[in-house]
């Protein structure tokens, strides 16, 4: 027990770790993302079908550690309550809550890059034909993502490693947690957004031989994109509609 | 190398990234690749310690902590079907005043934009409903677009928003001080755009016709009713997030945790079906327990309210129940529920990509800047813009108008976390006080979303529209919107004090 609470840093953590609960639920949530990847992915190549695998696998990491975002609400509320009410702010709410959002962020980055999330100065880029813009992709993925991502690993792994020999405690709290998980995952991270690099360069060839952006997997949106794609298919259909009934696209 | 000293090297890496920009690659990675690349020629390998320390820094900043809560907070009350019934009770309310849908739907804008933060869903939404009630009231199309697009876009000035943290973050400076500052100037433009719209409708009864009176007549009572169960409860979660914030309660990430919190029960109590009685009974139960704990916690501390002496506190075991409650409400009123698991699903992984798109964008500056610092790129463009001799106004004005410049082709979070950082610096040349900068910056953000060519409040508004609404029309609209955003620019620099005073008064 001593040699456990010594890993985890004292009793007093075990709060912190309360929010290891969850993970059979999350570790389900994983499954289930990867598995419908897979099933949505039935009768492609199986090229494609390991395109879709990667991406389910982003997503998987993403979405789950996602739920990060509820823990650290009801974390930092009942922090908020504990100090007001009782007067008694917690010693692990702090360390807790960079952790929860540092996990949060980090996990979804491939997620976010397999949904093509990550912001663009597109306003050239819009105009382009697909080929234009995969060539343009392809490139710059090749001179500018892959050495950032390596450089990124790279170092992240001297890092964590230094602070996993020193046994590193967070110096936020006294009694702080270890805090070289937290440090490994920047190398983690690098490892997965790397993978997801090379499956968006292959769709990057695939469009380059195509002339069409290959589709991707289907999921939430935000709700102006919804929204706007809604209007565009209500729009087509009336168009066809009284293209039908003989009006002619001009009165419109 | 090149013979090129390091200061140069730094205007040649910015000028690389400018270029790189306009090729669409994803931002976050043309920063760090650049900044990986003149590290490591200035600098060898010293350049992986910093690119790892920068990361590092952004994972465990305790500012950005606050956007996923805000992101999220915004995802659940923009999913929780709010937004109708919300316009129509402020509709309503504004019944008798000339342009009354255009007053509600601007009010309806400010505050759910405010709440929310999400500026497309904004203007997509209000485009979907209020632009139509417009549309057949016998607005002029110009006036309502206007009132849509310019409306839509208030979420990210009035606190508590998000480009508010991004700028604190990246200039150092308070958040709580930059929310404190941005209240008044952003009452001020909702103000403003509100006079303007009566006005014209005043000037002109043609380009607001009013209402029929059959629907003007509504008993007091109803419209009461209409308010306090629409705008009353965003409202108050609204005021409670920014009230703490501002007064020191809480600092801004626990007070976006206690708004998500807020939201999630708000989100859980509107859409529920209350035709089963029995969800009555549990809100009603819920909502008595919490008023009692909640008196019984603040009875020591205030005798002359609760004249009940020698009450023992509640035992802190009550507030953990009490938590695990509010999360078993959640999930109790969840079924049947229009805010339904999906919902909170969809919210969820909509906050862990926005998140991650604005962090990674962090990582990516927090890195480039750091190899621009350390090369001395800032030396050069301070002896370029001392040398073109400016006025503290000159240069104020000249950054003013590079901002607005640069909103025509980026959004805000490119301008807020890539190019602030340069400008950051000079302000110390000029003495102007980066929160003062920091508030005309966001004010001039406004237009950035409503100046062609990139103008996304007016295309969101056109994908939405009616076909035969003509997209110049939507930018003739938003125009006199822009123009005001410009005048209250000018007020706010010729009297500070609109954003300075609450500040200065609440922080001496």
């Amino acid at each position: 027990m001593d040699q456990l609470f010594a890993l985890i840093g004292g009793p007093k953590q075990l709060p912190l770790y309360a929010y290891l609960l969850p993970i059979p639920l999350l570790l389900w949530a994983f499954a289930a993302e990867v598995q419908s990847a897979v099933r949505s992915s039935t009768g492609a190549s199986g090229g494609e079908r390991l395109l879709y695998f990667v991406d389910g696998l982003s997503a998987a990491f993403g979405k789950t550690f996602g739920w990060c975002i509820l823990i650290l609400t009801f974390t930092t509320s009942y922090e908020v309550f504990s100090r007001y009410m009782f007067g008694a702010p917690t010693d692990w709410a702090f360390d807790a809550s960079y952790m929860l959002y540092g996990t949060l962020f980090m996990m979804a980055g491939a997620y976010a890059l397999s949904r093509n999330g990550h912001v663009r100065g597109d306003f050239i880029y819009r105009s382009w034909s697909a080929r234009r813009q995969a060539g343009m992709d392809l490139l710059l993925y090749i001179l500018f993502f892959f050495p950032g991502m390596l450089a990124f690993i790279y170092s992240g792994y001297g890092f964590a490693e230094l602070s996993r020999r020193m046994n590193e405690h967070s110096s936020a709290s006294p009694n702080g947690p270890i805090v070289w998980p937290f440090k490994w995952m920047i190398t983690i991270v690098g490892c997965l957004m790397v993978l997801q690099g090379i499956v968006e360069v292959i769709r990057c060839i695939m469009t380059l031989r195509t002339g069409e952006w290959p589709q991707r997997l289907h999921d939430v949106e935000e709700l102006d994109k919804v929204m706007l794609a809604e209007a565009e298919q209500k729009k087509q259909a009336e168009l066809s509609k009284a293209e039908e009934t003989g009006l002619r696209r001009g009165d419109i | 190398m090149l013979g090129l000293g390091n200061p140069e090297l730094g205007v040649l890496m910015l000028a690389l990234f400018v270029v790189f920009i306009m090729f669409g690659f994803p931002i976050a990675f043309t920063l760090m690749a650049l900044g990986v690349f003149f590290g490591y020629w200035a600098m060898g390998d010293l350049i992986f310690s910093l690119l790892v320390q920068r990361s590092y820094s952004v994972m465990t900043n305790d500012v950005l902590i606050s956007i996923p809560l805000f992101v999220f907070m915004g995802y659940i009350i923009e999913r929780a079907n709010i937004l109708d019934r919300l316009f129509r009770s402020l509709q309503l309310a504004a019944g008798p005043v000339p342009a009354s849908l255009a007053l509600a739907t601007i009010a309806t804008c400010a505050i759910f934009a405010t709440a929310t933060g999400i500026v497309g869903a904004c203007v997509t939404l209000m485009g979907l409903l209020a632009f139509p009630a417009m549309l057949r009231a016998g607005y002029d199309v110009k006036i309502a677009a206007g009132a849509v697009c310019a409306g839509g876009c208030l979420g990210i000035l009035i606190p508590p928003s998000v480009m508010l943290i991004l700028y604190g973050a990246t200039a150092g400076v308070s958040v709580v001080k930059l929310y404190a500052g941005a209240f008044f100037p952003g009452i001020m433009l909702a103000g403003l755009y509100i006079l303007y719209t009566m006005i014209m409708a005043l000037l002109n009864p043609k380009l607001a016709p009013r209402l029929p009176l059959e629907e003007r007549n509504v008993p007091i009572f109803k419209i009461f009713q209409a308010l306090a169960t629409s705008f009353l409860p965003l409202a108050a979660l609204i005021a409670a997030a920014l009230g703490s914030i501002i007064f020191g309660l809480a600092t801004p990430s626990e007070a976006a945790a206690m708004g998500s919190l807020g939201a999630l029960l708000l989100a859980a109590g509107y859409g529920a079906d209350y035709s089963k009685p029995w969800r009555v009974v549990v809100m009603t139960t819920y909502g008595i327990l919490m008023a009692v704990l909640v008196a019984w916690q603040l009875a020591p501390s205030m005798p002359d309210l609760l004249p009940v002496v020698d009450i023992p506190p509640p035992p802190r075991s009550f507030l953990t129940a009490a938590l695990i409650l509010t999360g078993a409400i959640v999930l109790v009123m969840l079924p049947g529920n229009s805010f339904k698991f999906a919902q909170l699903k969809e919210s969820v992984f909509l906050t862990a990509r926005t998140t991650a798109m604005v962090c990674w964008l962090f990582i990516g500056s927090f890195t480039f800047s750091a190899v621009f610092a350390y090369l001395g790129g800032h030396e050069p463009i301070e002896k370029f813009v001392l040398a073109m001799n400016l006025s503290p106004l000159g240069f104020m004005i000249l950054a003013q108008i590079i901002i607005f410049i640069l909103g025509w082709p980026l959004e805000w979070t490119e301008i807020i976390v890539i190019f602030m950082p340069i400008f950051l610096p000079l302000l110390k040349l000029f003495n102007i006080d980066p929160l003062f900068f920091g508030l005309l910056v966001a004010l001039n953000i406004q237009t950035s979303f409503l100046s062609p060519p990139v103008a996304m409040a007016p295309f969101y508004l056109k994908g939405v529209a009616p076909s035969w609404v003509n997209i110049n029309d939507i930018f003739r609209g938003v125009m006199p919107y822009m123009i005001i955003v410009i005048i209250s620019m000018v007020m706010l620099y010729t009297f500070p004090q609109i954003g300075l005073w609450l500040p200065s008064y609440l922080y001496k």
